[in-house]
């Protein structure tokens, strides 16, 4: 017996999931060679060299201290880590508010906050919630809080986070988060009917269970 | 137990798969160029504007990395170093009206700058240090960059492995800003050698790749092109950024 076919996503909700996909691995991966450079982190404004709060162990070979098959470029480069960080970070954030932006105007953002009979149940409108208006905002903000550029613009920005290491470190927690997230969200869709799910994140249609 | 493992050999493999994937894509020019575009969006959106925020004396860090080329050990350095580079002359040439030489005495006269600002590193980490010197707009002031200037190039005296000399540059723009010096004084001390002795630059708006230790020669140029590898610096010759501003 075939359920109810729904459309569940506007084509901007599609285009901006892909986009995402692709930008949040590239700025996972070349977020880390970049950690690389100084892989470790400090609860303060500037770098507290005697005691660090947090320090991934140095490998004596002289290897990076985040491994080759997590980062890009494999081999480390921190030109090129920063090359792609800085790129895709105006994918994610050019996408990110086009999308806001979309989904404000047609309404579909309301979905998120409706209690009755929506399209998300509580745990999920929950989550996405905290990713798009608390985490998502936090790892963009942190990130430009580390530019001395950005800081001569605005000291606020940076003194908010609790200065400039600080700030790497929010960046740092704001990326494990939406790491977790993700690993939740993909052990959802893999649980729950993995190719209707999929076909709705390309098409648009989901397929209520009957 | 099946599904288990499935979900976990998928995530397994879209976790893999990013690095060997932007290693392929990384080392494809066209999508390499493609990457860099940002650059020119970021120093459209940032550029170099406000001032660096300034800070207290005992927000002064008690340690500075000294993070660059090793420290001119050549015998032109330590001659300068052994009569406490009294004989050290800043020569300001290129595209400007009056080619000056600068001895340190001079510019020591000409000290109108003191700054506690904060040195960030591409790689990272932050340090505060309090910086006296004269600012680069006074310096530009003197020798009068020409109608065809546009950028200052800072040649030092330090040398990597391969015997290539360390160089930066900044826009006129970037080299006018108030808190852009040359730096004598460093936390109320001459600059130590391994600090960029006698004179080196400090731009805080920018990171510190910028700031180019053991300036020994300033060059107005219209174009930083046929200089070196003609990226405008020794690091943006090995691919980082010309716009340091994030």
């Amino acid at each position: 017996m075939q359920g109810e076919r729904i459309h569940r996503y506007a084509v901007a909700t599609r285009i901006s999931h892909w986009l995402w996909v692709i930008a949040f691995g590239a700025l996972v991966s070349s977020g880390l060679q970049i950690f690389n450079a100084a892989p470790f982190l400090d609860a303060s404004n500037t770098t507290n060299t005697a005691h660090h709060l947090f320090a991934l162990p140095q490998p004596a070979d002289g290897s990076p201290a985040v491994p080759g098959w997590l980062t890009i470029p494999s081999y480390r480069d921190l030109a090129d880590g920063r090359r792609w960080h800085l790129f895709f970070a105006w994918i994610m954030v050019i996408c990110g508010v086009t999308w806001l932006i979309s989904s404000a105007i047609k309404g579909n953002l309301r979905e998120l906050f409706r209690s009755e009979h929506g399209v998300y149940n509580l745990p999920q409108r929950l989550s996405y919630i905290v990713v798009i208006f608390v985490i998502a905002p936090i790892i963009v903000l942190s990130g430009l809080a580390l530019s001395p550029g950005m800081d001569a613009i605005a000291h606020p920005l940076t003194w908010v986070f609790g200065g400039r290491q600080f700030a790497r470190l929010w960046h740092f927690a704001g990326m494990l988060a939406l790491v977790g997230f993700f690993l939740v969200h993909i052990f959802q869709v893999l649980t729950h009917g993995v190719f209707n799910q999929l076909n709705s994140m390309i098409t648009g249609w989901y397929r209520r269970e009957a | 137990m099946k599904r288990r493992l499935f979900v976990a050999s998928t995530i397994a493999t879209a976790l893999s798969a990013c690095s060997p994937i932007g290693t392929a894509l990384n080392d494809n020019a066209a999508f390499h160029n493609l990457l860099g575009s940002a650059q020119a969006l970021n120093h459209l959106v940032i550029g170099t504007r406000g001032m660096a925020k300034e800070y207290r004396e005992r927000d002064i860090s008690p340690d500075f990395p000294i993070d660059s080329l090793p420290t001119p050990t050549d015998a032109r350095y330590a001659d300068l170093a052994a009569d406490g580079f009294a004989n050290y002359k800043l020569v300001v040439d290129g595209a400007v009206e009056r080619r000056t030489v600068f001895p340190l005495a001079m510019l020591e006269r000409m000290c109108n700058m003191t700054q506690i600002t904060r040195h960030d590193c591409v790689e990272g980490w932050s340090v505060i240090a309090k910086w006296s010197g004269v600012r680069l707009g006074s310096v530009l002031d003197i020798v009068q960059p020409r109608s065809d200037a546009r950028y200052v190039v800072f040649h030092c005296m330090d040398k990597d492995d391969q015997g290539t000399p360390y160089y930066e540059s900044l826009d006129l723009h970037q080299a006018r800003h108030p808190q852009t010096i040359l730096a004598m004084r460093m936390n109320d001390a001459p600059i130590t050698p391994d600090h960029g002795a006698p004179v080196r630059l400090k731009v805080p708006t920018q990171l510190g790749y910028k700031s180019a230790k053991w300036v020994a020669r300033i060059e107005v140029v219209g174009s930083y092109a046929n200089l070196y590898a003609g990226s405008g610096g020794y690091w943006e010759d090995q691919g980082y950024e010309w716009y340091a501003g994030i």
